[in-house]
């Protein structure tokens, strides 16, 4: 039965309205395997937007439903998710009352068993926090799509990773992208790896908003008619709510109760299992995206560890450097959580002095490395340049850390 | 698609503002193209200077707005008119290159 | 559990539990004849097996009455995710044998918003039922931007306050649905305020059927709950708004629950409904169909 007569819903069937013999785009398109996808098919260079790129990304990601509401600098990519629902790419979509229903909405739709992406930017992502923090326990595959943000007093809209830390033990898997060209490419990767009956884990895929989101940057996407394979949701850890399975008591969400029934064994026994899980997912994203980490210049004396935009700045430091006849390494951090921490270890280990840019106050990543480095190499590790609040970083101001850098570490 | 002859370079805008630069070499002289970040993504658009090279270094290089291509810095809003733009200047430093030949040479 | 994915060889009957047997032997999964749906009457509670039997509510507890009965009301239970939320219900809900998703706290109508889409893309030639029950704190004050928008969307699924009036899970305070200077934990003065009338908020909203009533008449809860379920298959969102008396926080002695009951029924809280022309359009075209049926035995 179609929607009653006079009434204001806002929820369409996916033909309503189009001519009889439309075809929804998503139904032109063949699916692939996800690695003839990432490593075989042929691409195209395109000269776009981060948030054209993400769109791009959604095009082939077989979506089943979308979910957001407006924040910028995210605005731009969902409401390009919204044509994408007209044209018949993703099969559900509406924008949410505020980023709680948002984040609960789309933990509702991946429980039914279907591929669902939501996006955000800083102070929403932070509005929707508990949600966010429940759907690694929940063992709910989602994507999630954030454009980094400035999330503290006074308001701005300018670009800041900050917002990433609070989501670095959560369980949900992190991927950090550098460019246009990650923000195409990550969140597919992503959706596959979450997906996987061993890791069924939410993934967020996060840029640096503006520098990237708004700016455009040379990609290469794989043709338009091919896909990912849509999502099975019979295949997943744990089974979706859709009654299609024997009657056990299936609170599957709530192996605890309340307080005095819970068994403590079984909360914690649960939390382990979402973060081995987070663990297991490495081998799947070395398969898609080649590795954890890619490595300039190994064996250099000084390192430069990055992730996000902080890694095109870094990246022609190196370059500049590399013409001035000096060798210096990267290390790019693709992916935040699995922490890739051998891959670091192994690239760093004879390194003299590492240095760590990032678009944040805390230093967030600093600490990571540290926490991984400690005792194992005797490399000096430095926390900066930091720059935050949408203030930018030249890549003047990396070659004068390290400058400064060599005088203090001989 | 923006051409490709002669691009030597494709990096992220040095002055860590976001966007993309390229440079386009032809004998000492060439392009660099920004393309920057705009709130408005419709209002994203081509800051093109004519470039002189110091050296044979891809990224040693000065701003220069004493040619007859440009005196100034100039935009450009679709990678049409970019690329019209540059193939024009090709052109111009071919002969700009020819014509400096038959300079006397400095001691 | 859905009667057509999963058909358990009858080779293996003997080894299967016997809760599992009773449900579609001697409860609402099998006992169809020749129905659609299930055709279990509240007046055999007691003969047929339960889809939820087992709880720990409180002894005389009106809530746990109408959680049952709810149950046996769901035209298709085993089709149905029931969607909670902290809160005394859930404790009685989550040991029924229809899943249950418990999320956070006030994220009921969001999170069944999601739910109900993603599996109408999922199952196309299968109709999900998605029932939210949750308290009234838990609708009201903490998800009543949620349940809001669900309602202004006319999201196809059913909304059921367990109405206590009273935080009775956190320990007794007061609630956006309590009664006006009513003297409750966090109310030393008692409530300021009026109980929210959240049925008018739902008529505002367009819900296309809403009902309030008192679990006096279980044969009425069914059918309301029945009535509920089918429009929000078809027609648009209902909201069932139920009072369930906490015996414990309101001092009510547990034999004197259901006299509480008919007091306060008849007092504020009577048998309501509201149709949208729709629904009601609906709603007699399926019963018109299922009298005819009958007749025609």
């Amino acid at each position: 039965m179609a929607n009653v007569v006079g009434s204001s819903v806002c929820r369409t069937a996916v033909d309503e309205g189009k001519p009889a013999d439309w075809v929804p785009g998503g139904e032109k398109q063949t699916a692939v395997d996800p690695m003839k996808m990432f490593h075989e098919l042929p691409r195209e260079q395109l000269f776009i937007t981060g948030s054209e790129a993400a769109r791009e990304s959604m095009r082939r990601a077989n979506i089943d439903i979308a979910i957001a509401y407006p924040i910028t600098p995210q605005s731009e990519s969902m409401q390009q998710a919204g044509y994408l629902y007209d044209e018949g790419y993703i099969k559900e979509y509406y924008r949410a009352e505020e980023e709680i229903g948002t984040f609960s909405a789309i933990s509702g739709a991946s429980r039914a068993g279907v591929r669902s992406l939501t996006a955000t930017s800083g102070p929403g992502l932070m509005r929707g926090m508990e949600a966010i923090s429940s759907w690694p326990g929940a063992r709910t595959p989602i994507i999630m799509l954030n454009m980094c943000r400035v999330i503290n007093t006074p308001l701005a809209i300018q670009p800041d990773n900050i917002e990433m830390s609070f989501m670095l033990n959560t369980g949900i898997l992190m991927l950090h992208a550098e460019n246009q060209q990650d923000f195409y490419d990550f969140p597919l990767a992503a959706i596959c790896a979450s997906e996987q009956v061993d890791v069924t884990l939410p993934a967020v895929v996060s840029v640096d908003g503006f520098f990237c989101t708004h700016a455009r940057g040379p990609v290469k996407v794989t043709p338009e008619e091919y896909k990912l394979p849509p999502r099975d949701g019979w295949r997943s850890a744990v089974p979706a709510m859709d009654n299609e399975n024997p009657p056990a008591r299936i609170s599957r969400d709530a192996p605890i109760q309340k307080s005095n029934f819970i068994s403590y064994h079984m909360h914690s026994s649960w939390q382990q299992e979402v973060f081995a899980a987070v663990e297991r997912s490495a081998k799947y994203f070395r398969k898609y995206l080649g590795s954890l980490v890619e490595v300039v210049n190994p064996g250099a004396e000084d390192f430069i560890v990055a992730s996000g935009c902080a890694v095109s700045q870094a990246r022609e430091a190196v370059r500049q450097e590399g013409e001035k006849g000096r060798k210096v390494g990267l290390v790019k951090i693709k992916t935040i959580r699995p922490f890739p921490t051998e891959e670091i270890y192994e690239a760093v280990k004879d390194a003299k002095r590492i240095l760590i840019p990032e678009f944040n106050q805390a230093g967030w990543l600093h600490k990571e490395v540290c926490s991984v480095l400690y005792g194992r190499t005797k490399g000096v590790i430095k926390n900066g340049p930091r720059v935050y609040g949408g203030m930018t970083m030249p890549t003047e101001m990396i070659l004068e850390w390290l400058e400064e850098f060599r005088k203090e570490v001989k | 698609m923006l051409i490709q002859d002669n691009l030597v370079l494709t990096r992220s805008d040095p002055s860590g503002m976001g966007g993309t630069q390229l440079i386009y070499r032809l004998k000492n002289y060439g392009l660099s193209a920004v393309n920057r970040p705009q709130e408005e993504i419709n209002q994203i658009h081509w800051e093109v200077e004519v470039i002189k090279f110091k050296d044979d270094t891809v990224s040693s290089f000065e701003v220069c707005h004493t040619t007859e291509l440009a005196d100034k810095t100039l935009k450009f809003y679709t990678d049409k008119s970019l690329n019209e733009f540059i193939e024009k200047s090709f052109q111009y430093f071919e002969e700009l290159g020819s014509l400096e030949k038959m300079l006397p040479q400095e001691p | 559990m859905s009667l057509e994915t999963l058909r358990p060889s009858p080779a293996f009957k003997d080894v299967l539990p016997v809760e599992y047997k009773d449900l579609v032997e001697h409860g609402p999964y099998n006992n169809r004849n020749g129905k659609e749906t299930q055709s279990v009457k509240v007046t055999d509670m007691g003969k047929f097996k339960e889809v939820i039997e087992e709880h720990p509510m409180c002894a005389g507890c009106a809530m746990t009455l109408f959680i049952r009965l709810t149950y046996i009301g769901m035209p298709n239970p085993e089709h149905t995710i029931v969607v909670g939320t902290a809160g005394c219900g859930r404790l009685a809900i989550s040991q029924a044998s229809v899943p249950f998703i418990y999320g956070n706290y006030g994220d009921t109508n969001a999170v069944a918003s999601g739910l109900k889409r993603g599996l109408e893309v999922r199952f196309p030639n299968q109709k999900k039922d998605v029932v939210v029950m949750a308290g009234d704190g838990g609708l009201i004050d903490i998800g009543f931007q949620g349940m809001m928008h669900s309602w202004f969307r006319k999201e196809k699924f059913t909304t059921i306050m367990l109405d206590n009036e009273v935080y009775g899970n956190t320990g007794g305070q007061e609630s956006g649905m309590t009664n006006h200077g009513k003297v409750l934990k966090m109310a030393p003065r008692g409530k300021f305020g009026d109980k929210v009338d959240a049925l008018g908020l739902a008529k505002v909203a367009g819900v296309d059927y809403i009902a309030r009533l008192a679990p006096t008449n279980p044969a009425r809860v069914a059918r309301t709950v029945r009535r509920a379920i089918m429009v929000a298959r078809e027609v648009g969102h209902s909201y069932i708004q139920a009072y369930t008396s906490c015996n414990i926080e309101y001092s009510i002695p547990t034999p004197d629950v259901m006299k509480d009951a008919f007091e306060i029924e008849k007092e504020r809280y009577g048998f309501e409904e509201i149709i949208s022309p729709a629904a009601k359009e609906y709603l007699d075209e399926v019963e018109k169909k299922a009298k005819k049926k009958k007749s025609d035995r």
